[in-house]
């Protein structure tokens, strides 16, 4: 896009959400073998995200997909996925996730950001960004780099 | 190169709809507004063009939120990016050339002048100007916007810009002939 790789891209994306949870890191691992673990959503996100027990994608090769989300009570959650090399980013009626990643020498630089959506939250998610925020997203690249390892 | 505005017909809806937090809006307007900014930022910056086309992508969408009227989006893009770029550029210690479009632009301003040689030497030229002297040319040449938009993007009185253009003008010719 133009100059823009994915992970300046969700860095603007997550500056324009005010998201209380962003992160990137370097990861040590070649990027294939890290955006396996998101390009398998369905297989890897209950993995990484303790909340999420079920997570189902639409079947084809669109770049634009449904999904559905089973929280942890059996909750379901509607998502839009927009899913493409080193780009992915879903959004339900209450929250958004975005991750992307390029290469960076031999390994890769991954960016994960999250926010809830109604604009009423803005409090609680500057709250919560100042309180829980970058714990949460670093644990999260961290869970990212254990999962592409083992691949 | 296109010089028509954006389809900014389609960006008003998603301008709407990025205010309420709507993420994948904001990713199509994103993809949108990239090649404007980055036209805007690349002869203002030319040295340190991908961080401010990075840093004025920033300022619009944390900015986003505050404009009120999504048809005015366009001329608030143009203010954003060229104040971050010549901010940008300004961070910087040596400044240097120009991409191709705004060499093939800005050779008008040479008039008779031809030549295969001209690209790298209009960059050169440039790269020697100015941030203030480029971000004047870019609005006037590249953006064909009249002395009083290019004041008020760049936050100065006409009498200064008209001043700046001209300086900015005579001085592109000059190192020209010279």
């Amino acid at each position: 896009m133009s100059g823009v790789d994915s992970v300046d891209r969700l860095r603007i994306v997550a500056a324009g959400l005010r998201a209380p949870l962003y992160a990137e890191a370097h990861i040590e691992l070649p990027y294939a073998q890290v955006w396996a673990v998101v390009a398998d959503l369905e297989g890897e996100l209950p993995h990484l995200l303790s909340f999420v027990r079920e997570f189902r994608v639409a079947s084809g090769d669109s770049a634009r997909k449904a999904a559905v989300a089973v929280d942890a009570v059996g909750l379901r959650g509607d998502f839009d996925v927009r899913l493409s090399p080193g780009w992915c980013l879903m959004q339900s009626r209450l929250v958004t996730m975005g991750m992307a990643a390029v290469e960076e020498g031999d390994g890769t630089r991954f960016a994960v950001c999250g926010a809830l959506r109604p604009a009423a939250l803005g409090p609680v998610q500057r709250a919560y960004r100042r309180v829980l925020g970058a714990r949460r997203a670093r644990a999260f690249l961290s869970e990212v780099e254990r999962r592409a390892a083992l691949r | 190169m296109d010089d028509s505005p954006l389809p900014w017909d389609a960006a008003a809806p998603l301008v709407r709809a990025a205010q309420r937090g709507d993420a994948l809006a904001m990713d199509d307007l994103l993809e949108l507004v990239t090649p404007y900014v980055r036209r805007l930022c690349a002869p203002i910056a030319p040295r340190d063009t991908a961080d401010a086309v990075q840093e004025a992508l920033i300022a619009v969408f944390r900015g986003l939120k505050g404009v009120r009227d999504p048809v005015a989006f366009y001329g608030w893009v143009r203010a954003v990016s060229v104040r971050e770029a010549v901010r940008v550029a300004r961070r910087s210690a040596g400044e240097v050339a120009v991409g191709d479009e705004e060499v093939v632009r800005l050779r008008e301003l040479l008039g008779e002048v031809r030549g295969g040689e001209l690209g790298l030497e209009v960059r050169d030229l440039l790269g020697r100007m100015s941030v203030q002297h480029r971000a004047v040319l870019v609005l006037r040449e590249i953006e064909g916007l009249d002395e009083r938009a290019t004041a008020e993007v760049l936050g100065v009185p006409e009498g200064t810009v008209k001043s700046r253009l001209h300086r900015a003008r005579s001085a592109f010719r000059k190192a020209w002939v010279r």
